[in-house]
């Protein structure tokens, strides 16, 4: 965003400097000059419908009423916010309210303000209810522009105007976000709260209108959460090396452009409110309509897909495929099929490297050539996984299975497929590349459920912002966020709205990665349907006993152990010396300064062994950092005393970690 | 030479935030920048030129699923 040509006028002769077309209103706001405005709200497009803000614009040719709220600054103006012309023609304007809603109190004080005692009019159609809709149109300008639905809106003409519903009836497409009452001025349109007896409603509204006159404000500079939804990450992480490409190699290539959200905005034919989380302005969830299908037992029908988010976007990259239809007909038959596009496509990626490396060729596979970027082939598996036939069956049991199948069958090298089998705990790694980042490793390998990134995303305070530079902070890094994202788990709520939105001060806090202010405001929800008060600590505390307890359930299945922490090498380094040579300024200056070796007369095979032995232990001490921050052992168990200190000190527990040395 | 985000990088005189961000390629959105510790505003970014020496962060903060 440019900075913006500045433009100085006078309002009752007190100079104001404002952006161009910034209204009167809004300069006048600047300097503390009081408008009267009835229909204005910052929320949404002005409207000029009260008439109340008017005010005499004299440009040097001509002076003129205008009403201010619509009004911009295009050049040196001088305003007059009270001139006799002005204070006349509003009070008539008060008189005519008056006289048709002589109960409603914002229009009583203005028109007292004015200096009306009685309304010189009588109105045919006068309305004596203090919660009268004044026709202000906030509410309808807010569904439509800001939550970009159309519940409600003007009927009729004259003295019937009204807001309706369409046919007078209840609309199931109402999200029920409440932004239409909470923007009301007279207190026409209320929410009924009934059904869930909340403790304290209003608590729960305010707290949910902050997000949601975020989204409205800041939205469209920020992520783009309305227009796109997590597409708008994939051109991110290819510019940050992140993007994974042929199975987590590398972490950007030259043609992601072509499945960037630029290109999926396209597609979309679907970005209102889903009502995935009923009330929810974040609105991500987008759709494409009238997809015509090229494979698979629907081919040639029309239908609706329910995506492509960023991980599928990204799971295609790194199957080395960078076309949007099949993006889109792999998400549609994914999720026909029952199948999550993360391990489908993480599981394709190492399908597709073990064919090229070959572990694996067209007869292992029944015929298919499955290098990186064949497309045809990876939507022929996909239908083969979803009938249950031929190598589907084999690569629809995920990566896990296939490495021992491999090896057991195919003599593929044990520890190359460990190497590059994106894994752990037996779920396949989400879509991105980890390699400079020893706290996201730390992340995926350490998550209680397998090697997924909604425990903690740190790869931007590790690795871009040098935040969380020694193990303590990365092992602090790797209590709280996994902690506080628990605590969404915990109470069923999407985490999307914390930190895909900012506050305008978030920038002003302590720390700002945390968002403080929306942690604020998931207290205030809390509260407001519990009645119970709370802090961020206490969030935590929430989340760090049923956490912790989840660890000690692991170890009972015999999965919540270090040896169960493991991490895929590629996780944390290059495998190979292609992959090492593709960043070998990086890597060779990390051995130099990092590792403390000159690579100068290295081969890159002693280069890529050198590489590891210092990632593979700097790994280890994170989860030695890691365990001791939680209050586990050294072997990753939970010990007595933290379990007596979190109250989940039940006997069968105690005795079970005790056997595991806790 | 100044320091961003803990690296050594070129300093010429009358560079702003917005270049130290395009020469970084710094695409994200939810961005924070300080120079030597001083808060950038996100509408400053063009016209706040980084003084030579200085300790720029550009704090990138967190999104997506």
């Amino acid at each position: 965003m440019a900075d913006r040509e500045m433009i100085t006028i006078e309002i009752d002769d007190k100079p104001v400097s404002v952006g161009k077309d910034s209204t009167i209103l809004e300069a006048a706001r600047e300097i503390d000059i009081y408008i009267p405005a009835l229909c204005n709200s910052e929320l949404v497009e002005p409207y000029a419908a009260c008439r109340l803000c008017i005010v005499e614009v004299d440009d040097g040719r001509k002076k003129i009423l205008v009403t201010s709220c619509n009004y911009p600054v295009r050049k040196p103006i001088k305003v007059y916010t009270s001139s006799e012309k002005v204070l006349r023609n509003r009070k008539i304007i008060l008189e005519m309210m008056l006289s048709r809603w002589p109960g409603v109190q914002v229009i009583k004080d203005l028109a007292k303000h004015a200096g009306i005692q009685k309304p010189r009019y009588q109105h045919p159609a006068v309305d004596l209810n203090p919660n009268a809709c004044i026709l202000c149109g906030l509410c309808m300008r807010i569904c439509e522009q800001g939550i970009w639905e159309n519940i409600i809106n003007f009927t009729n003409r004259g003295a019937v105007r009204a807001v309706r519903m369409p046919y007078d009836s209840d609309q199931p497409h109402c999200i029920g976000c409440g932004a239409c009452a909470e923007i009301c001025p007279t207190g026409a349109i209320t929410m009924v709260d009934d059904p869930n007896h909340p403790h304290d409603a209003d608590m729960v509204r305010r707290a949910g209108m902050r997000i949601t006159e975020e989204m409205i404000r800041f939205d469209e500079e920020q992520c783009d959460m309305r227009g796109v939804g997590t597409a708008h990450l994939v051109e991110i992480m290819d510019a940050y090396d992140l993007l994974p490409v042929m199975n987590y190699q590398y972490g950007k290539h030259e043609d992601t452009p072509k499945i960037s959200s630029d290109v999926l905005r396209k597609f979309f034919t679907k970005g209102k409110p889903d009502g995935c989380w009923l009330g929810c302005t974040m609105a991500c969830a987008k759709a494409i309509e009238d997809f015509e299908l090229k494979t698979g037992p629907y081919k040639g029908e029309k239908v609706l897909v329910d995506g492509p988010e960023y991980e599928t976007l990204g799971g295609s990259s790194n199957m080395g495929i960078f076309d949007p239809r099949f993006v889109i007909e792999y998400n549609f038959y994914c999720d026909t099929y029952g199948l999550d596009t993360i391990s489908f496509s993480t599981g394709l990626s190492f399908v597709m490297e073990c064919y090229e490396t070959g572990i694996l060729d067209k007869e292992k596979t029944g015929g298919l050539e499955i290098p990186f970027g064949a497309k045809d082939a990876a939507l022929e598996l996909l239908h083969q996984i979803g009938r249950g036939e031929g190598f589907g069956l084999i690569a629809g049991k995920g990566i896990r299975y296939m490495k021992k199948y491999f090896v057991e069958n195919f003599g593929a090298d044990p520890d190359f497929v460990t190497d590059i089998g994106m894994e752990a705990k037996g779920m396949e790694y989400s879509e991105y590349v980890t390699k400079e980042s020893l706290a996201q490793q730390g992340g995926y390998g350490i998550a209680l459920k397998g090697a997924q990134h909604d425990e903690a995303w740190l790869i931007f305070m590790d690795m871009v912002n040098k935040q969380i530079p020694t193990f303590e902070d990365k092992a602090e890094a790797l209590h709280y966020f996994p902690m506080w994202r628990t605590w969404f788990g915990l109470c069923g709520l999407c985490k999307l709205p914390w930190n895909d939105v900012e506050p305008a001060n978030n920038a002003e806090t302590d720390e700002p990665a945390k968002v403080p202010g929306h942690v604020q405001g998931y207290c205030e929800f809390f509260e407001g349907v519990t009645g119970k008060p709370q802090t961020m600590d206490s969030l935590i505390r929430m989340s760090e006993k049923v956490y912790t307890f989840q660890r000690v359930f692991n170890l009972k299945m015999g999965f919540g152990k270090r040896e169960h922490d493991v991490i895929p090498y590629r996780s944390a380094g290059p495998v190979t010396v292609t992959e090492y040579e593709s960043r070998q300024e990086r890597y060779d200056t990390q051995l130099r300064v990092d590792v403390g070796i000159d690579p100068s007369g290295m081969s890159s095979e002693e280069k890529v062994a050198a590489m590891r032995k210092y990632r593979e232990a700097q790994y280890e001490q994170l989860l030695d950092a890691v365990y001791k921050r939680r209050g586990w052992t050294n072997d990753g168990v939970p010990t007595v005393e933290k379990l007596e200190e979190l109250g989940i000190d039940f006997p069968d527990v105690i005795e079970l970690v005790r056997k595991h040395g806790g | 030479m100044i320091n961003v985000n803990g690296e050594q990088s070129e300093w010429s005189r009358g560079k702003t935030v917005r270049d130290v961000i395009k020469e970084k390629n710094y695409l994200f959105p939810l961005l924070i920048a300080r120079i030597n510790g001083k808060l950038i505003p996100r509408d400053k970014y063009d016209s706040t030129v980084i003084p030579d020496e200085a300790t720029v962060d550009i704090i990138h903060l967190m999104s997506g699923g």
